[in-house]
């Protein structure tokens, strides 16, 4: 299952496992995973005459999932979401910055040394069709990963197998059936199931229901609702749909070109955005109300997103935002502020 | 509605597969009017994308087939055609945007090449006339560089601009109808709220007809007058817009109503899940083909197939296929949410 990570450009050597966990800001309780300015670049087009550009896929970006909580990141496609995920679980390797695990720093570790984070920090995927193995019954699918961990006995796992396909809502009876003869949403049971095996504490869901047909999404959303409160689990769940992010997210970052633009809890971010990309974004998103739609007025972004390869020296957003002005072009700006932070100078009050 | 410039009447078409004869589109009778947009929603599988074909005399052969039906375009009905004449008028009068770009475009000619072969064919121009054109409807769709990136090849453009190309070749002879099949489902909300605006603005401008097929009830809300939801190779319900989203009368509709979340932060504690899968087209349920997930069921529900009845004593309202009236059902207590998945694999 362990995929091969992407090589990153500059990567470090692995990071030894510190003990002292991050300073944290509240006095509240650590939080679960931090993620300090990560950087995530890939090695660009161009050739032996020319040199090489950068893709900046992850550009500095810092956040905190406390346990129990949900975290959504939402932005265009390319902005970076899919490879934060992936370097936080250990497929992709951080050029640089810090990923923090319940005290433990587990950013560029090798496969054998992020083994034990395993148990803490699961993945579920987009296409339930891929991300199965389509030789392996549902049965050794969901204990595959006890056995690589080495839990529970060989007996024990059957009948956690079982526990879980239920606790999941899917029939016991079909524990030798293998992927292929279930719908879409019953393999994402499935591969729900999967990552419960080694009861982690964070589960990190990247677009998990955007290949979905629209009936059983909200299945699969109260799914993973249900068994937040039963198990306390924590989510980052990714997802291109606002509304579904509005929904299953307490808390909400919104990413541009490798980089959190503004990130506030969930309510407050749909209601008040304030970066006027975040502000771009959600005017462009319909809602299922023809009266509504009659009425709204849309900001419309010209063109599309930039390539990531490029290189600013102010605000990467200011070439198509109505509200640049000439400072945004001589210092990026710092995502700032308390609650409700935005990395603009001239963030909407 | 406006006068009708299309009129689909009982139209059938079934494939042979391995697993059985599947019947994609059973029985289904739609106009469009002049001037409209009419959305078409559904499960996927429920037929939508083999409308179209069938309006576009695209449905593969052998293995698909028009089992029975017309679909009148002005006094003709299209099923009854030439092939020379489908020719004639596909591209023409009426032309299609496919959810795939690839689909539709060659990747061996540059796009110029692709948007000139069309014009010279239909509208006999020459040449220099065609490129200029090709430019032309270009800049329309909003591709910067217009008179440069005509001599690109399609895999140089990236999705959103690909999609636009296609557009763009849709539009090229000036159509009467436009068939979108969901042309913004693999796009950003910001580039889809660019393409929507644009539907618009040809719908305003030069009246076109469009028929936009989507499984995103927002993108229908934005854009379309009067929809059909589909269910099982059927219209289930079909009204104005208004009213579909207002007032559902058909419990798949309610239920896709219930289930979406929405971002402007209305109501949204528990999503009421429709339970249950899809149907499998090649062994559909007896009876009305939702009646395995409908909260609602009655008995002959299992049976008997509900045809399309006015949604309400009027009769002006739309119709329903449904022998529940959930207008009176409305008051008493609705359905309860669930999570579990319950029934057996396909
Ligand atoms: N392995 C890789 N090699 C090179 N570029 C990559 C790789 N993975 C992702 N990218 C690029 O990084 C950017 C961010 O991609 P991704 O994280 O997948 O975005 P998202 O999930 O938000 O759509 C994109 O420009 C993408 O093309
Ligand atoms: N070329 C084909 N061969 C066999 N079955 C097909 C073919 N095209 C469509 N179907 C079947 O017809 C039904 C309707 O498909 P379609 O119109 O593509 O649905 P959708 O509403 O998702 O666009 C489905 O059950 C599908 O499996
Ligand atoms: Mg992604
Ligand atoms: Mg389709």
């Amino acid at each position: 299952m362990v995929e091969v990570a992407g090589r990153a450009v500059g990567s470090k050597g692995e990071a030894s496992v510190a003990g002292n966990t991050p300073i944290t800001t509240s006095g509240r309780t650590a939080p679960l995973l931090s993620v300090r300015d990560l950087k995530v670049h890939f090695p660009g087009r161009g050739g032996w005459w020319t040199r090489r550009s950068v893709i900046r896929a992850v550009d500095g970006v810092s956040f905190d999932i406390r346990a129990g909580e949900t975290l959504g990141l939402v932005g265009e496609s390319g902005c970076g979401k899919s490879t934060t995920a992936r370097a936080i679980v250990g497929l992709v390797r951080p050029t640089s910055g810090e990923v923090w695990l319940n005290g433990a720093r587990i950013d560029g570790l090798s496969d054998a040394a992020m083994r034990p984070h395993r148990a803490t920090v699961q993945m579920i995927f987009q296409d339930p069709f891929a991300s199965l193995n389509p030789r392996l019954t549902v049965g050794a699918t969901i204990t595959e990963p006890m056995t690589i961990l080495g839990l529970h006995s060989p007996k024990d796992r059957q009948f956690e197998a079982l526990r879980l396909m239920r606790l999941v809502g899917l029939d016991p009876r079909f524990l030798n059936r293998y992927p292929h003869e279930f719908s879409g949403g019953q393999r994402q049971r499935v591969g729900i199931a999967r990552a419960l095996a080694v009861q982690p504490k964070l589960i990190v869901c990247d677009e998990p229901i955007s290949a979905l047909d629209v009936s059983i999404q909200a299945q699969v959303i109260n799914l993973l609702m249900d068994l937040q409160q039963k198990l306390g689990l924590a989510y980052l769940f990714i997802a291109h749909d606002l509304a579904v992010v509005r929904h299953i997210a307490r808390r909400v970052g919104v990413m541009y070109l490798g980089r959190i633009v503004e990130m506030a809890d969930s309510s407050e971010l749909f209601a008040h955005p304030r970066h006027p990309y975040s502000e771009a974004l959600l005017s462009a998103a319909p809602l299922p109300d023809p009266a509504r739609e009659r009425v709204r007025q849309r900001i419309v972004l010209e063109g599309e997103v930039p390539s990531p390869d490029r290189v600013y020296a102010g605000c990467p957003f200011a070439d198509r935002c109505r509200r640049v002005e000439s400072d945004c072009r001589a210092t990026p700006p710092r995502l700032e502020g308390g609650n409700h932070q935005v990395a603009c100078f001239h963030a909407d009050s | 509605m406006t006068q009708p410039v299309l009129d689909v009447r009982d139209l059938r078409v079934v494939f042979d597969t391995d697993d059985g004869t599947v019947r994609a589109v059973d029985g289904l009778s739609f106009a469009l009017g002049r001037g409209e947009t009419l959305g078409i929603v559904g499960e996927s599988g429920s037929g939508k994308s083999v409308t179209s074909l069938a309006v576009m005399g695209l449905i593969p052969r052998p293995a698909g087939r028009i089992a029975s039906g017309s679909i009148h375009y002005g006094g003709e009905d299209l099923l009854a055609a030439s092939p020379r004449r489908l020719r004639e008028i596909r591209g023409r009068r009426i032309a299609m945007i496919f959810q795939d770009p690839m689909t539709a475009l060659n990747p061996f000619l540059t796009v110029g090449e692709q948007l000139t072969e069309m014009t010279r064919l239909h509208l006999k121009h020459s040449a220099r006339q065609a490129r200029d054109h090709a430019v032309a409807m270009l800049e329309q769709v909003g591709i910067p560089g217009a008179g440069r990136r005509v001599d690109d090849y399609p895999h140089q453009f990236s999705g959103g601009m690909r999609q636009r190309v296609m557009i763009a070749m849709a539009l090229s002879c000036d159509p009467e109808i436009l068939i979108a099949d969901e042309p913004t489902t693999a796009l950003d909300v910001t580039i889809q709220a660019q393409i929507l605006e644009l539907l618009k603005q040809l719908r305003r401008d030069r009246g076109m007809s469009i028929i936009l097929i989507t499984h995103d009830l927002g993108v229908v809300a934005n854009a379309c007058q009067r929809v059909l939801v589909m269910y099982g190779g059927r219209i289930v319900e079909e009204a104005a817009a208004g009213a579909l989203f207002e007032q559902p009368r058909h419990p798949y509709t309610e239920g896709l109503l219930r289930s979406i979340p929405r971002w402007d932060g209305h109501s949204t504690e528990l999503l009421r899940a429709i339970e249950g899968q899809p149907p499998n087209m090649a062994h559909p349920p007896s009876g009305c083909a939702f009646h395995p997930r409908c909260p609602y069921q009655l008995p002959r529900c299992s049976s008997e197939s509900p045809s399309l009845t006015p949604r309400d004593a009027s009769g002006d309202g739309g119709s329903k296929a449904c022998f529940v009236d959930l207008a009176t059902i409305a008051a008493v207590a609705a359905p309860a949410a669930s999570t579990a998945a319950g029934s057996a694999p396909h």
